[in-house]
């Protein structure tokens, strides 16, 4: 087994809930599923530094994650799931938007050079098909999907090696889907971590080598290959009584 | 060019209410406006264009961030430099005063940046709390008005009129070329989508708060450039007008939005119309109500005008 880029040791992440013993692998794409508010939004957010867990530790790189801040600067990105609350600037233009995270890297000899944010903005948005056809707009001036398509542009500029996505295809339509399954399946072979909350099973099951079925803020399977379909998702995260 | 009609958009009413009041000024005074009374007339408008500028990064901040305390920082400072510097211990070097004068500023800036940053008092509350302190400060130090100030003081309203605002402009031009301005806007217009995004939401409002410390120090040197002497009442009446000729310029006082030029726009409104009014001899309580009815019209007019290109980009 190659190193792992990301472990929890025994973290528990609501009182009483069993303790996560998990490790993923570099390079891997591992997806979480469960019904909402089963606690994989929290193991996601845990391993990201916002949320702390009650017990245990999470370790990126055999380095202890203590804060989002610290979690970022080592390393990890986290892509947002409420787009609209916690992701865009409305009023900010798109350019300003997708360098916000990244603000030293357009700096030169003090000040923020607007050729080199440009620059910058113009590979991903060939990489992610970003269609925007007026950077200096604000980001609202978007569809939803190219929206999106910023957000992750915001986090790879970071160029992460451990990358956290919640539910990163929500209200985003079928082609940028495609689009967007196209770069996390060429960033895994880049060798990028990927751990993708997705809301659907499809989804997972299209892009994951392995999933962490969530219930009751525990995992409650680990499925992969073979034995990973809609089927067996579905009983685990019904704690199995509905199949 | 998108960057600087995006800038300038908030700013419309503001400036298109500058030419209005101009050309009004000019019609009625044209003695005062004569080119060579141009320097007499900014030392005049300085003070307010200077507080208006510094109430600015605070609101910038965002989340109920405002700095009411700029008006009693300016009185305060006042004070130091003319009564305690000049005249009880006779230092009047421009190398001292300038320096103490952005220093006490940014050190008030910096007590009301830990409040609201630190502490997490709401920043109306907090900076409520310094504005009383200063003025209570600064009556103690100077029961009543003293001067005079040194003569190089004075000619900053006078022929030199054009450096403090020219500094603060300068500093501000080569902020908002800064990472840290990116991070300011980001912050004021969302600070949760600021913080995922890796943003130091606390250190940025700090500097914030600091910034508009210093800018009330340097407002503070305009004031006492203007009235020549040491004066403690006059400082606090800045504040409330500062803050209508910052949302007059179209800076939103939700955050995230407008900028210095706006603020200094807005002051320069609100000086031209007490100009025009005072023409009229118009008493100082209809000037009162005047600006009211100026400010709501303009935040009105503002609010309109936001929700049509809104719209615009909606149906795009």
């Amino acid at each position: 087994m190659p190193e792992p880029a990301i472990e929890t040791r025994d973290i528990v992440l609501r009182r009483g809930a069993s303790p996560i013993d998990e490790r993923v692998a570099a390079g891997s794409i591992v997806g979480l599923a469960g019904l909402d508010g089963h606690g994989q939004e929290a193991f996601l957010k845990t391993l990201a530094g916002l949320d702390r867990p009650v017990s245990g530790e999470v370790r990126f790189e055999r380095h202890a994650v203590t804060g989002f801040r610290q979690a970022v600067a080592r390393g990890i990105a986290y892509l947002p799931r409420d787009r609209r609350a916690t992701g865009i600037f409305p009023a900010l233009s798109v350019l300003d938007n997708f360098a916000i995270a990244t603000l030293a890297q357009d700096v030169k000899g003090g000040f923020i050079s607007a050729r080199e944010r440009r620059a910058r903005f113009a590979r991903y948005a060939e990489r992610l098909s970003i269609n925007a056809p007026d950077w200096s707009a604000p980001i609202t001036t978007l569809s939803g999907g190219n929206q999106q398509k910023v957000l992750l542009a915001r986090a790879l500029a970071l160029a992460p090696r451990l990358l956290l996505l919640n539910d990163p295809t929500r209200g985003v339509d079928v082609a940028t889907r495609h689009v967007l399954y196209d770069v996390f399946r060429e960033l895994a072979r880049e060798g990028m971590t990927l751990v993708i909350l997705s809301s659907e099973i499809e989804e997972i099951l299209l892009l994951c080598e392995r999933v962490l079925v969530f219930r009751e803020h525990a995992v409650a399977a680990r499925l992969e290959g073979a034995d990973m379909t809609s089927a067996a998702v579905i009983e685990a995260m019904f704690g199995r009584s509905a199949a | 060019m998108g960057r600087i009609v995006a800038r300038l958009g908030g700013i419309g009413f503001a400036a298109l209410l500058l030419l209005v009041l101009l050309v009004v000024n000019v019609w009625l005074t044209p003695g005062r406006f004569q080119p060579s009374g141009w320097l007499l007339l900014l030392g005049l408008a300085a003070p307010l264009i200077g507080a208006a500028m510094a109430s600015t990064p605070a609101i910038l901040s965002g989340r109920g961030g405002i700095d009411v305390s700029v008006g009693p920082q300016m009185g305060l400072i006042n004070a130091i430099l003319i009564k305690v510097l000049v005249l009880d211990f006779g230092i009047a070097h421009p190398l001292v005063l300038v320096p103490a004068a952005l220093l006490i500023g940014a050190l008030i800036g910096a007590f009301n940046g830990f409040l609201t940053t630190v502490v997490r008092i709401q920043p109306i509350v907090a900076t409520l709390g310094t504005y009383l302190i200063l003025s209570g400060v600064t009556l103690t130090i100077l029961p009543a008005p003293v001067g005079p100030a040194p003569v190089w003081l004075k000619s900053l309203a006078g022929p030199l009129a054009f450096l403090p605002l020219g500094a603060v402009a300068l500093s501000w031009w080569f902020i908002s070329r800064s990472a840290w301005y990116d991070q300011l806007m980001a912050v004021g217009s969302d600070d949760r989508a600021a913080f995922t995004a890796g943003v130091p939401v606390t250190g940025v409002r700090f500097f914030a708060y600091l910034l508009s410390g210093i800018y009330a120090g340097a407002a503070a040197l305009m004031l006492s450039a203007l009235i020549g002497s040491a004066d403690p009442n006059v400082g606090p009446t800045y504040t409330l007008i500062a803050i209508s000729a910052v949302a007059l310029g179209g800076v939103s006082l939700a955050g995230g939005r407008g900028g210095l030029l706006g603020a200094a726009v807005g002051a320069l409104d609100i000086f031209l119309l007490q100009n025009a009014l005072t023409y009229f001899n118009i008493s100082t309580f209809v000037l009162q109500i005047a600006y009211g009815s100026i400010l709501v019209a303009a935040v009105v007019l503002t609010a309109l005008q936001t929700r049509a290109v809104a719209a615009r980009v909606q149906h795009v």
